[in-house]
């Protein structure tokens, strides 16, 4: 095994000193010390948002926001999980929005706080995929939706906004609404549309 | 595996080319994939001795979880609180999702218990896309005709004619739930080939489609009327005095405590079984893919099929090793990337079936000609930069998820190449089940992965995602329009009795319970916050 060879580092996790290999994720170097991680495990990959962890490096004061399974163990790391985000209080309904014109009025009811954004930038600072969450509020208030969504992109839902923003804005689910308001009245492909055309005329069918 | 050329070695002598010369196939494919592919490893196959496929083949690792004897008895549910609904869906991926979606909109009160966090799966984590026939010059009929070819001829002809002409619909369906896709400048949906098939079928967001759908149809499930019971893995399930579905017990990981859920129908939607790491591959999949659907349904008496079959998805990364099994999409391929072994030669048609291109890949590495970093790790190139050069700008454009894991590895995927080898990725068989997902348990629906006999003995990319949705919104209508013809039942856990005494009599070992639930890395065993789920 290589890991023999590799450089073995000192960290804290969940109050636990571990010695592990360098190359292990905080995940990985749990469980290679022999502790049990269940809650707040998931894709592995970085793309389900589960694996939330608030860390500080040696040497500084700053606590920065991560993903346990993509943050790699340095010297001297300290790494707290969090675990069970708690459920926005935002709730909707695309198919009460009857049409486009009405999606800003809406966007206005379904999250009243984000008009209160402090422009703290803390919903930015912890997210842990680098977007402009902040500006993607601002976007989504001003009405330009497809824009702010653009911005959400690489959104895992992971909820690190939700609980950094102080106005209660849930900034990741203002993103996803942008997103979903986009495709629900602008997504109306030719080529989608012709096809259920064609099946709906029973034009093309299995052979049996 | 000591045969190779050594990594630095290979490196060093790597060039970025526009143009190679096809590989040659010296093999016929069904030779090839007889002498390489690990469904056909010597002793890997064994003989189911109870359970309603008792005499049937089974893949060893797969046999020992479905024969293991169950966590709870009678004894542990005493006290446990009885809860009811109309229909429970077990599982929160997109098939789980889309059914409980459908059945709630349908008027029933719908439960979705999930082991973990609502979402947590490996739809999440999909990257290439979803099959569906809508390009001009493409018809269901050669969905049909492309998903029966690369199965080997083994699917259910009834279950891939329902799903091919589900195709556009679905598509649809998730764009009214507001998931976006990849469109061309006149808003038309954009077509990626998929290996082993004869048109562009499948739609896709970025390599992102999977995130895509689930976020969206996590969103949509969380702002209905769906009661979400997270952290809630079901440990069995409940039979009636005539031994249908009747409901399930879930174990809830945030307070310690059993709840039997009563329900007129239960939709299992629990996934695969990659990190039981069947033949000691490392894989793509999901931390919770343990195969516990499978488990819960054999043993009420559901029938299974084509559980000897597994996919090795050609693309896992190689190397480094702490990502070993991590998925690359077969977009990369399928936008033209080569495979290229150490001496920097293509070796296979990289665009046929996925079966067959792993096999490809295994051959190269047996017979000395891939590219060793050390006895553990093996691989061949996925050539990044030869596709940029012929393509500039499309791995930033197209693949950002893979542009990040370069990143990661330290590797600009414009200059360098990524190592890599077959991980794997999808359980081709799995529960029978008819038209509307209902297997052979009155009651008892299972979807997505968990189910069999679509996809035969190899899927092609995009029919997982296409199935899901495709099957999920059949079960979940089914399901809620059937429960109100069931009156109240009694619960027991009969089968389990049935169960142990099968086993008694076939002297088999009862050392092992299951379901398995999570993976063994993670100790959950011994874990002592879960004290309630070990016996006395």
């Amino acid at each position: 095994m290589s890991n023999k060879t590799e450089k073995q580092v000192n960290v804290t996790i969940d109050g636990k000193a571990i010695t592990a290999p360098a190359d292990l994720s905080t995940i990985q170097a749990l469980w290679y010390a022999g502790y049990p991680r269940v809650k707040g495990v998931g894709c592995l990959e970085g793309v389900c948002g589960s694996c939330r962890i608030m860390v500080r490096r040696a040497g500084t004061a700053e606590v920065t926001m991560e993903l346990g399974c993509q943050t790699l163990i340095e010297e001297g790391m300290e790494v707290n999980f969090l675990v069970f985000p708690t459920p926005t209080h935002h709730t909707y309904d695309l198919s009460e929005i009857n049409n486009s014109w009405e999606v800003q009025a809406h966007f206005s009811r379904i999250f009243p706080e984000a008009d209160h954004c402090r422009h703290c930038s803390g919903c930015t600072t912890s997210c842990p995929k680098g977007i402009s969450v902040e500006q993607g509020v601002e976007l989504a208030c001003k009405g330009r939706f497809r824009e702010a969504g653009e911005l959400f992109i690489e959104c895992v839902m992971c909820n690190f906004c939700m609980t950094a923003c102080p106005e209660f804005i849930a900034p990741n689910h203002v993103g996803i609404f942008a997103r979903r308001v986009t495709a629900y009245f602008h997504t109306r492909p030719s080529n989608l549309i012709n096809r259920l055309e064609k099946l709906r005329r029973g034009e093309l069918q299995i052979m049996e | 595996m000591s045969k190779g050329i050594h990594y630095n070695e290979a490196l060093s002598t790597y060039q970025p080319l526009r143009e190679r010369p096809p590989g040659e196939e010296n093999l016929p494919p069904e030779k090839l994939l007889r002498d390489f592919h690990p469904d056909f490893y010597a002793n890997s196959v064994t003989t189911l001795k109870v359970g309603p496929n008792k005499g049937d083949k089974c893949h060893r690792q797969l046999a020992k979880l479905l024969q293991a004897d169950a966590r709870i008895d009678e004894a542990d549910l005493a006290a446990a609180p009885v809860r009811e609904t109309d229909v429970l869906v077990i599982g929160s991926g997109g098939a789980g999702c889309a059914a409980a979606l459908v059945a709630a909109k349908a008027g029933a009160r719908v439960m979705l218990a999930t082991k973990l966090r609502l979402g947590d799966s490996n739809t999440v984590m999909a990257e290439g896309g979803i099959q569906a026939s809508i390009e001009r010059d493409d018809t269901p009929q050669a969905h049909l005709d492309d998903t029966l070819r690369a199965g080997h001829y083994h699917s259910d002809r009834k279950l891939v004619k329902r799903m091919v002409m589900d195709g556009p619909d679905v598509v649809r369906w998730l764009i009214q739930q507001g998931m976006q896709f990849d469109l061309d400048k006149f808003g038309d949906i954009l077509l990626r080939r998929a290996g082993g098939t004869s048109a562009n079928r499948v739609a896709y967001y970025r390599d992102y489609t999977g995130l895509e759908m689930m976020r969206v149809l996590r969103e949509s499930v969380s702002n209905s009327n769906v009661e979400v019971l997270d952290y809630s893995p079901a440990v069995e399930l409940l039979s009636d005095d005539i031994g249908h579905c009747a409901g399930a017990v879930i174990f809830s990981l945030k307070n310690c405590s059993y709840t039997l859920i009563k329900a007129k129908a239960v939709i299992m939607a629990t996934g695969g079984i990659g990190r039981v790491h069947i033949n000691q591959f490392p894989t793509s999949n999901h931390f919770g893919a343990t195969g516990d659907g499978l488990v819960l349904a054999y043993r009420l008496g559901a029938k299974l099929r084509d559980v000897d079959s597994f996919q090795y998805h050609p693309s896992g990364l190689a190397y480094p090793q702490h990502l070993a099994g991590t998925l690359i999409t077969e977009g990369v391929r399928s936008a033209g990337a080569y495979l290229l072994n150490g001496r920097g030669e293509r070796f296979v048609d990289e665009l046929k079936s996925r079966d067959h291109v792993s096999s490809a890949i295994l051959r190269e590495c047996t017979e000395g000609r891939g590219v060793r970093v050390n006895d553990d790790t093996v691989g061949v190139w996925l050539d990044t930069p030869g596709l940029e050069l012929r393509n500039p700008g499309i791995l930033n454009a197209r693949f950002p998820k893979l542009v990040q894991l370069g990143r990661r590895c330290n590797t600009d995927l414009s200059a360098s190449p990524l190592l890599i080898y077959p991980t794997l990725h999808y359980q081709n068989g799995g529960v029978v089940i008819d038209e509307n997902a209902c297997s052979s348990v009155p009651g008892l629906y299972c979807v997505g992965e968990v189910s069999g006999g679509i996809h035969g003995k190899n899927r092609i990319m995009g029919n997982a995602l296409l199935e899901i949705i495709s099957f999920g919104r059949r079960a979940g209508a089914h399901a809620a329009e059937n429960s109100h013809r069931r009156g109240p039942k009694k619960i027991s856990l009969e089968h389990i009795s049935n169960l142990r005494r099968e086993l008694t009599l076939a002297n088999m070992p009862m050392a092992l319970k299951g379901p398995m639930l999570f993976p063994e890395c993670a100790k959950f065993e011994i874990d002592t916050d879960y004290d309630g789920l070990r016996k006395n």
